[in-house]
């Protein structure tokens, strides 16, 4: 239920407050003190965090009076589509904040400002400060959008919105030309996936009628969405249901970063450091889950869908995860950190757990943001451009205190260390896995459960390995750029960076470590809470988002919780021997090498995309580039005037001014002349009046002419100069019968002429229902095979009237039912002559529109009336 | 005046030329302001258009005047909710392409305004005519103005695009003089009178036969226009070799003609030809979006970059217009103004290096947005629009386009042929950005490589005021289409219903006649009611 008076303009507003930072700061901002820009761009976003607080508390308030509260703000109508049947589906501008998106608001509004913050220590000296202030503005705008946006259309407002401001941020030092191409990935990579969200747009509003999200889920919850899809795909009927969600779960993959569209999001690493904590792992990547959320009801309706949202899940969360243990830069690590943590959620998601994904993207937003804030504050200490290389640093700890202890809270919380965020959130993604394996025991589900279970596991050791691995080599031993030896070392002496930034990491690993109380009761067993209850998050979800309910069974909760303890023990202490106080890649140096080229060169992805998609479509592209203007314009172009202007020269060479030639020219043209008027030329034109016939032909110099109207031999008319005569055509004149078969479908006309022999004419696949009878209708027919064969009768029986036949043809048949009829067929003649004295005869058969009449009641010319042949 | 607007609308720009013509040589900057001045009050005047109720179809302003009895030529013209947006493109676009002329048109300015002012006479009058005959006039004036505009203040290759663009329009053109001619004399046949008026020739069913020939002339002198694919090879040569306000014209308002002219006179007139056909053109077209898009992303020159994603984007506008459905034809008709600015606004920008360098090759330029900040924020928002970024116009037309090939023809929008079409047209969406934003990574980001354009001066005030109003306009339709879109609904939606009501008779007709609609309209009335109370009957025996 929505609650729609009074009007939430609040909802509005903090959607208008960043979006007018954005554009002040934009086209105004170069012109305005620092201080004034960061005034309106923090302070917008700040502005804009109290409201969302404002709203959330009221949110809040009705949640505990109202099932499945919302509070609604009516802004206008965009547009309109009619659909087929005249139904108009309004895309209404128009915001909601329940509880899911409540809280997400918050995370955006709370962490974005947070990062906005830092911000004014992190980028306040570059002079691009105002345009990166209105870029971060526009993205919380476009961001918030998404979020609150109450219908799909509005979403993909936001959608594009987010992926145009990541373009712009992570080229946003575009003088670095493969900064700018990274952006450029970015933006194109997600069309790929903005494509799958129209498509499955458009499915969604063809069954439910409607693009707000309230509609499509209770459309879904309704069955609506069970139907198979109207086209068969290599053989087999999906549901639409599944269509549907593999095409919105393709613009998840896009936005989102799982496998086959993650390529772009370790590239955009390029843009400064809180674009990366902000929009990179924070808040936009996080869409996809979002929108599987969102419309929870519907995906959870398709098995198919859903095993592959979460195969695909897990295979992103261990590909990632293999990626990240042997990179050497922090940020690239973080990033393959990202795409990984993405896998888990979506692997969630994939299981029905749709409010633990999303429990896992709150908590991911505290400690990703703050372990790239906390990167981004190592490298501002070290001075380290772009990024990082944690081989070069190394005994942080004594120089940046601050920022090692939030760091480290984040990096536990990752590892999912008892009691901090991550472990809350990551066990209920494991349970989910487990409970499945539990709930279905058909072969697809369970597999999948199984997979995905022993997959998380995997990729949860490796997680805590590889965070690990960063926390020993960054800010454990020895500082390694303190001697200024080996190639481009940083700056020998760090400094902790200052309070605009220090204060976001700590709020963040406070965050980190204490958020995932939200989620306690259930997974925490010990405590003796009741297990069918929903911990405070469940409750908090259960209005808005479907999912599978909480297995009660013990076993399988303690199954989880113990694969996670054991991954987290595994893979922390596994860093701890073999990088704690070291300075060397202990692990790396024993993989085979070329093991370890693969996985650092990123499993070469991006080189198997350049080899099988990007280069043949550009070859392609130069192709038709090329082509264009040689071929197609050749052919188009080229090639006929080449034609006209040979033709032309064939012309021209006529003239050539030989006067022997002009003479036989001449010759040649008074001869052809003088033959075309030596025999008398001729042809017949008919036209009709009641029922006389007006016969014409063309008129001569000195032509006269003589008509066999009925072509009896006997002329009816003398020589004379008018090349005009009227007959009536009797019973007698009949030469034969023409024959039409019309069909309807196609309306094309078929005439034949029937003689006394069988006269076959193909059906053309078509097989008639009803058998027919011999008929007196001028003509007989009857069906041999694939052919309509046709007789006259003789002698000629009747010719009364224009009769008509329908045939019912065969309901699968191409062409239809079809119409036969039958026309009188009369020949008229004319014999010509001119002055020379020459004749000729010319002889045309004409079929008469209209019956010869003994019963002239028949001739009429309305419409034929129905006439059912069983 | 009060309801001789669009005589007014057409005498503005013909009295204009003549005074300019009448002006002395020496006189230039009278010349420059008088031919402004005139367009702007042309713009102001035509904006009083918009006010009109367009609530109900037809056509508004209607002036209908004998001209040559004999033949039934009349001077008709009106406009309805599909044309109104058409001339308002129009009157608004000549200025600012004449006022951004100015920059690098500097010899025989007399004649450039005169040709530009009869330029815009001729496009008013082909979107204003409701006389075939008069359509034609109009239709074929275009083509001396554009040609000499391309001709004479082209480029290096000048000639040889106006003669190609000429000729390839006229074949066209040619072709639908005959069917036209062989219209009104079946008509003639049939009524014993001539006429050139569209609405009467629209009672004439012809037999499926001619239908198909004479659509196919009338199509393929449109569809030369448009320009669809593998017709389109005059466009890249024309918009090249062109001078900046030319190519804005062309892409602009020109282009769209053919588009009009398949909604105006080639559907109405043959509809079961275009519903048989039409799919075949939808595909066509989909082959132009998706070879549009490939030949823009290699090529080097950024104006024929432009003139290819031109290509692309109107096989989406004729995609829609043949999905035939609301949205479809309304996204066509929007797509149609959308397209005209933001590829005008964008040859406009493309103008705007030309003048200063005189070059328009990708390899030239180089993080042009450090030396040209205005000049890339304007770029960005072109190019967000040219690639339909929801916010922006393109993505309101681009939508209502693929939603209506989605939802062609059948109900619940599963048509297997146009489901595939819809699949690959909205991959046109992808390579969109790549193109684009391939030419902005290329002219704007990156570090100044060239010596020459390290002190490149940013916008001018004419070059701004030429822009500011197409962005004005990028966003309000981008936000709010529906003041667009109503207006044009109700026409479109008649126009459907009548299309269909015609398609129907059409298919049943062998011998050629005459019927009016309203006619038609009874009799279908008549079998829907049957249907009715037969389903009810159904109901009650259950």
């Amino acid at each position: 239920m929505h609650l729609e008076a009074p009007q939430q303009i609040l909802l509005l507003l903090i959607i208008l407050f960043p979006l007018g930072g954005a554009i002040i700061n934009g086209l105004l901002g170069r012109y305005m003190a620092k201080g004034l820009v960061t005034l309106v761009g923090v302070g917008s976003v700040a502005v804009s965090f109290a409201l969302a607080v404002a709203s959330f508390v009221e949110l809040y308030g009705l949640h505990h009076g109202v099932e499945e509260a919302a509070l609604a703000y009516h802004f206008y109508e965009w547009f309109s589509l009619k659909l087929p049947g005249g139904t108009v589906v309004p895309v209404n501008v128009q915001f909601v904040m329940d509880s899911l998106s409540g809280v997400m608001t918050l995370v955006v509004t709370g962490v974005g400002g947070l990062i906005h913050l830092y911000s004014i220590g992190y980028m306040g000296e570059d002079e691009g400060y105002p345009r990166f202030m209105s870029f971060l503005n526009l993205f919380m705008a476009s961001m918030l959008i998404l979020v609150l946006g109450s219908s799909v259309p509005v979403m993909f407002v936001g959608w594009e919105g987010v992926g145009l401001c990541s373009y712009l941020l992570i080229g946003f030092w575009y003088e670095n030309r493969d900064y700018a191409g990274a952006g450029r990935k970015a933006f194109v990579v997600n069309r790929i996936g903005d494509f799958g969200v129209l498509i499955g747009m458009f499915i969604l509003v063809g069954v439910a009628g409607s693009f707000e999200f309230a509609d499509i889920n209770s459309a879904a919850v309704s069955g609506q969405f069970r139907p198979d899809f109207p086209l068969w795909i290599f053989g087999v009927a999906p549901s639409l249901a599944t269509v549907a969600c593999v095409f919105l779960f393709l613009g998840c993959t896009g936005k989102s970063a799982q496998i086959p569209l993650f390529v772009w999001l370790p590239d955009a690493m390029a843009g400064p450091t809180p674009v990366s904590a902000l929009i990179h792992a924070a808040t936009m990547v996080t869409a996809g889950v979002y929108l599987c959320c969102r419309l929870s009801p519907l995906f959870i309706t398709s098995d198919v869908a859903m095993s592959i949202i979460a195969v695909t899940g897990t295979l992103t969360a261990l590909l990632a995860a293999s990626i990240a243990v042997v990179q050497r830069e922090m940020k690239k690590i973080l990033a393959y950190s990202t795409v990984s943590q993405l896998g888990f959620m979506f692997a969630a998601v994939g299981v029905g757990f749709f409010a633990a994904g999303f429990f896992h993207v709150f908590t991911h937003a505290f400690f990703k943001a703050c372990l790239f804030l906390g990167a981004g504050s190592v490298m501002h200490a070290v001075h380290a451009h772009g990024d990082a290389d944690i081989f070069k640093l190394g005994g942080l700890k004594k120089q940046l205190p601050i920022t090692r202890w939030t760091f480290l809270a984040s990096c536990l919380a990752i590892a999912g260390f008892p009691l901090t965020s991550g472990f809350f959130s990551k066990d209920e993604i494991l349970l989910g896995a487990a409970a499945q394996i539990y709930r279905r025991d058909d072969l697809l589900m369970n597999s999948v459960g199984w997979f995905t279970l022993i997959g998380l596991t995997l990729a949860a050791v490796m997680t805590a390995f590889y965070m690990f691995r960063l926390y020993f080599l960054t800010f454990t031993g020895e500082y390694r750029s303190a001697d200024q030896s080996g190639d481009h070392p940083y700056d020998a002496h760090p400094h902790e960076s200052p309070p605009s930034m220090t204060i976001p990491l700590v709020v963040l690993g406070i965050g980190a470590l204490g958020v995932g109380f939200l989620g306690l009761p259930h997974v925490v067993p010990v405590i003796g809470t009741h297990l069918s209850d929903y911990s405070w998050w469940g409750n908090w979800m259960e209005g808005s988002v479907a999912g599978h309910a909480v297995p009660e069974e013990m076993h399988i909760v303690n199954l989880a919780s113990g694969l996670a303890l054991a991954a987290m023990a595994i893979g922390i202490s596994a860093a701890w021997v073999l990088y704690r106080n070291k300075s060397t890649d202990a692990l790396t140096d024993r993989m085979p090498a070329r093991l370890y080229q693969l996985a650092f060169d990123k499993w070469r992805v991006d080189e198997l995309y350049a080899a099988t998609i990007v280069n043949p479509i550009k070859k392609v592209a130069t192709v038709a580039g090329r082509a264009d203007m040689t071929f197609v314009d050749a052919l188009m172009t080229k090639w006929p005037s080449f034609k006209v202007r040979e033709t032309g020269r064939i012309l021209a060479r006529m003239q050539n001014g030989v006067v022997q030639m002009y003479g036989a020219v001449m010759v040649v043209g008074v001869v052809a002349v003088l033959a075309w008027f030596w025999t008398p030329h001729s042809h017949i034109e008919v036209g009709f009046e009641g029922t006389k016939v007006e016969l014409t032909t063309p008129q001569g110099l000195g032509y006269e002419y003589r008509w066999d109207a009925n072509s009896d031999g006997e002329f009816e008319t003398q020589w004379a100069e008018t090349p005009t005569t009227t007959f009536e055509y009797a019973q007698d004149d009949i030469r034969g019968v023409a024959v039409f078969i019309s069909h309807v479908r196609s309306g094309v006309e078929r005439r034949i002429q029937v003689t006394e022999e069988w006269t076959p004419v193909p059906i053309e696949s078509v097989a008639p229902i009803a058998t027919l009878a011999a008929t007196e209708r001028g003509f007989e027919v009857r069906i041999d095979g694939q052919d309509f064969v046709f007789r006259r009768p003789d002698p000629p029986t009747l010719l009364a009237g224009k009769e008509e036949l329908r045939l019912p043809m065969s309901k699968g048949g191409r062409l239809g039912p079809a119409r036969v009829f039958a026309r009188p067929l009369v020949e008229a003649t004319v014999e010509v002559r001119n002055t020379f004295g020459n004749t000729r005869r010319t002889t045309k058969e004409i079929v008469l529109p209209f019956p010869i009449a003994e019963a002239p009641s028949h001739a009429s010319l309305m419409p034929p009336t129905r006439e059912v042949v069983r | 005046m009060t309801t001789q607007y669009l005589t007014w609308l057409l005498a503005i720009p013909a009295l204009s030329a003549l005074v300019v013509l009448l002006l002395p040589r020496s006189w230039e900057t009278a010349t420059k302001r008088f031919a402004i001045g005139a367009m702007l009050v042309e713009f102001i005047v035509s904006t009083r258009l918009i006010l009109a109720d367009y609530s109900e179809a037809g056509y508004r302003f209607v002036e209908h005047v004998t001209w040559v009895e004999s033949f039934g030529i009349s001077y008709k013209v009106g406009v309805d909710g599909i044309s109104l947006w058409l001339v308002i493109l129009t009157t608004l676009l000549s200025p600012i392409a004449l006022y951004a002329s100015w920059g690098s048109i500097k010899t025989r300015i007399k004649e450039y305004a005169f040709s530009f002012l009869l330029l815009e006479l001729g496009m008013l009058g082909a979107f204003v005519a409701l006389d075939l005959f008069l359509f034609y006039v109009f239709w074929e004036l275009m083509l001396v103005p554009m040609y000499l505009i391309i001709g004479v203040w082209g480029g290096k290759d000048r000639v040889y695009a106006a003669v190609k663009f000429f000729l390839y329009t006229m074949v066209g053109s040619l072709l639908m003089l005959v069917a036209i001619l062989y219209v009104v004399a079946s008509y003639e046949k049939l009524a014993g009178h001539y006429t050139f008026d569209l609405q009467e020739l629209s009672t004439l069913f012809l037999p499926a036969v001619p239908q198909y020939l004479l659509f196919s002339a009338f199509a393929l002198a449109f569809a030369i226009k448009v320009p669809m694919f593998p017709f389109h090879t005059w466009l890249p040569d024309a918009h090249v070799q062109a001078p900046t306000g030319g190519s804005v014209i062309l892409a602009a308002v020109l282009l769209k003609l053919g588009i009009y002219g398949f909604i105006r006179f080639a559907m109405p007139l043959f509809p079961v030809a275009s519903q048989t056909l039409g799919p075949v053109l939808a595909g066509l077209g989909v082959v132009g979006i998706i070879y549009g898009a490939y030949a823009a992303w290699v090529q080097r020159d950024l104006k024929k970059l432009v003139a290819y994603s031109s290509v692309s984007h109107m096989g989406f506008i004729l995609l829609g217009l043949f999905a035939m459905n609301r949205h479809g034809v309304s996204g066509a008709i929007l797509q149609m103004i959308n397209h005209g600015i933001s590829t005008g606004a964008l040859f406009l920008l493309v103008g705007v290096i030309y003048d200063r360098r005189h070059s328009r090759m990708l390899d030239d330029f180089g993080g042009l947005a450090k030396v040209m900040p205005w000049y890339t924020l304007f770029f960005l928002i072109i190019t967000l629009s040219s690639i339909g970024l929801p916010g922006t116009n393109g993505f309101v037309g681009e939508f209502m386009i693929l939603a209506g090939s989605f939802f062609s023809r059948t109900s619940i929008g599963f048509g297997s042929s146009w489901f595939v079409m819809t699949l690959l047209a909205t991959t046109g969406v992808i390579f969109a950005a790549v193109y684009m934003l391939h030419a902005v990574l290329r002219i704007f980001w990156g570090k100044v490589v060239h010596p020459e354009n390290e002190s490149l001066p940013d916008l001018n005030r004419r070059e701004v005021v030429s822009l500011l109003p197409l962005i004005v306009l990028v966003f309000w339709i981008g936000l709010y289409p529906k003041f667009f879109l109503d207006k044009m609904n109700p026409a479109v939606d008649s126009f459907i219903s009548d299309f269909t009501i015609r398609y129907y008779e059409g298919r049943r007709t062998v011998e050629p006649h005459l019927t009016d609609l309203d006619e038609l309209k009874l009799r279908l009335k008549g079998v829907r009611s049957l249907a009715m109370t037969e389903s009810t009957g159904e109901d009650v025996q259950r």
